[in-house]
């Protein structure tokens, strides 16, 4: 892979947290990952490993203590253009109604009203929530609900990179496998570079072009998935990479004796 | 069903001002000081008299006096309070340097600075400012002493400000942050996620501060060395012994308090609507 088609990069990136209980967290240690442009990359691993502080440290919320971490080649100082953030939960704007919430990556540019608004419906649409969620306040939405309109609003001004957050971890099962086919779809549309991020090997492998496995803030096997779309979760071939990902933690977690 | 229980919350609340009136009403017979229930409404009926009882000055220009030193004194302390407060709760710096001296100026009563504003600003009143001698041609204008507004942002601007840092400080991190990775400046933050995520809480400081401003109008006009307003005719109608003004001087002033606080409690309601019921 050319330097040039590293759309996200992470070079030997370590990030150490401070706390008063604990002197000294090494949320990553020389963690080194690069995703090219339009592959749907996952990174799976227990909560704790260092999964969500990978995805600040890419969206420029947060800076490594050493280590680089790139984006379109060149170093994060900060939230770059062109990049979308979904989380778990509890980022909507509470005061704003639906369409509200979906237009402010508009409404930060400065676009005008009646485009936004188009805009942000045709977004939704594609998300497939329904017009007359659209004056709703997002407490008054279910967990599902609510996922999709963080998941429109990233989408609402186009960015070339989505990073996702355990996006549908909060939600149940058959809501879940909704909100994955549907990202599939936006993602066949579109062809964003994703990073997303999660602890279910299932969603992994499921979504994923390339999974890779994490453990105490760092990398420990990176393997292929290249099934065709859409996924049998009962096939042979799935269940396979299944039990090859869950092997890949375990070798790693005994291996190293759970170290901190 | 549900008009039946309206109307028993009516009577309900009906009953304490009507035992008031009935105790008002014993206690005027053959008494010189409490004046009768119907003297009083009288005097209330016909609020643009100018009687000498009340240095020949109306219940209506007094009333609009003191509600005008308010509404100066409240706004000004609004306009200065809310982006302070915002800044310490903000600024760890800030809040640092600020707080403790806010916190102590809280409790001192406004009252007890009268003294010190009316030696810092004399008589002055934007009448003087503008029309120099003229002044005391400019009544309304003349009434507005810096020195009494003075009083008022005193009693105002501590509540509103520490309420507004309170709501500043308590702004979800998240929120600010999927602004930021949306694009947003520091400005547009601060427009668009702070300002709003704290407006609940600007909303009670200002009901706070407003009703503090209210009672401290009524005690600074009260004050020795100050004219003009409710506070300074129920002083008046007590030294001319003409008690119907004195009480309804007091009737006006409640009435007027509780608009303001019903007023401020609404605005209060309207905007923390978005918020989850439980705390």
């Amino acid at each position: 892979m050319r330097a040039s088609d590293q759309v996200i990069r992470f070079d030997g990136a370590s990030k150490c947290f401070v706390t008063p209980a604990r002197p000294e967290v090494w949320a990553l240690r020389d963690f080194s990952l690069a995703c090219p442009a339009g592959q749907l990359t996952c990174v799976v691993g227990p909560s704790g490993c260092g999964k969500t502080t990978l995805l600040r440290l890419a969206a420029g919320l947060d800076f490594p203590t050493s280590g680089r971490v790139l984006m379109r080649g060149r170093p994060v100082d900060g939230p770059p253009d062109g990049v979308g953030l979904v989380s778990q939960e509890g980022t909507l704007l509470p005061w704003r109604r639906a369409l509200a919430n979906v237009t402010l990556g508009l409404e930060i540019r400065g676009m005008g009203r009646a485009e936004r608004r188009a805009a942000a419906r045709a977004v939704l649409e594609r998300v497939h929530l329904a017009r007359d969620v659209e004056r709703s306040y997002p407490h008054e939405l279910s967990g599902g609900m609510r996922q999709r309109l963080a998941l429109a609003r990233a989408l609402c001004p186009n960015p070339r990179i989505l990073l996702m957050d355990e996006p549908f971890a909060s939600v149940d099962e058959p809501t879940r496998h909704h909100l994955q086919g549907d990202l599939l779809g936006v993602w066949a549309a579109d062809g964003q570079t994703i990073l997303f991020v999660t602890h279910s090997i299932e969603e992994a492998v499921y979504l994923a072009d390339r999974v890779v496995v994490m453990t105490f803030g760092r990398t420990v096997a990176e393997i292929p998935v290249p099934l065709p779309r859409p996924r049998d979760r009962l096939s042979q071939e799935f269940i396979d990479l299944l039990l090859l990902v869950r092997r890949a933690f375990t070798e790693h977690v005994d291996a190293k004796g759970g170290d901190a | 069903m549900k008009a039946k229980r309206l109307i028993i919350r009516l009577l309900l609340g009906a009953l304490v001002p009507v035992a008031i009136l009935v105790v008002w009403h014993v206690a005027s017979v053959g008494s010189v000081v409490v004046p009768p229930i119907g003297a009083v409404i009288e005097v209330l009926a016909h609020p643009l008299r100018e009687p000498s009882a009340l240095d020949a000055t109306s219940l209506a220009s007094g009333a609009t006096i003191s509600v005008l030193r308010v509404v100066c004194g409240f706004g000004l302390a609004a306009m200065t309070a809310i982006p302070v407060g915002l800044w310490v709760g903000r600024s760890r710096a800030a809040m640092d340097m600020l707080s403790p001296t806010m916190a102590a100026a809280m409790v001192i009563s406004p009252i007890a600075w009268i003294p010190v504003t009316i030696i810092a600003f004399g008589l002055s009143s934007p009448a003087t400012a503008l029309y120099g001698d003229e002044h005391w041609r400019y009544g309304l204008l003349d009434q507005l002493r810096f020195a009494i507004v003075a009083v008022i942002w005193l009693g105002a601007f501590f509540p509103i400000a520490l309420n507004a840092a309170g709501g500043a400080k308590r702004v979800r991190e998240a929120h600010i942050e999927a602004a930021r990775v949306l694009g947003a400046t520091r400005r547009q933050v601060l427009a668009k996620v702070i300002l709003p995520s704290a407006a609940p809480s600007i909303m009670t400081g200002l009901r706070v501060g407003g009703g503090i401003a209210w009672r401290v109008i009524i005690a600074a006009e009260i004050f020795p060395g100050t004219r003009g307003g409710l506070g300074y005719m129920i002083t008046t109608a007590h030294e001319q012994a003409s008690y119907q003004y004195a009480f309804a001087s007091i009737v006006v002033i409640g009435a007027i308090g509780l608009v303001l606080d019903a007023v401020l409690r609404l605005a209060e309601h309207r905007v923390g609507r978005w918020q989850p019921k439980e705390r």
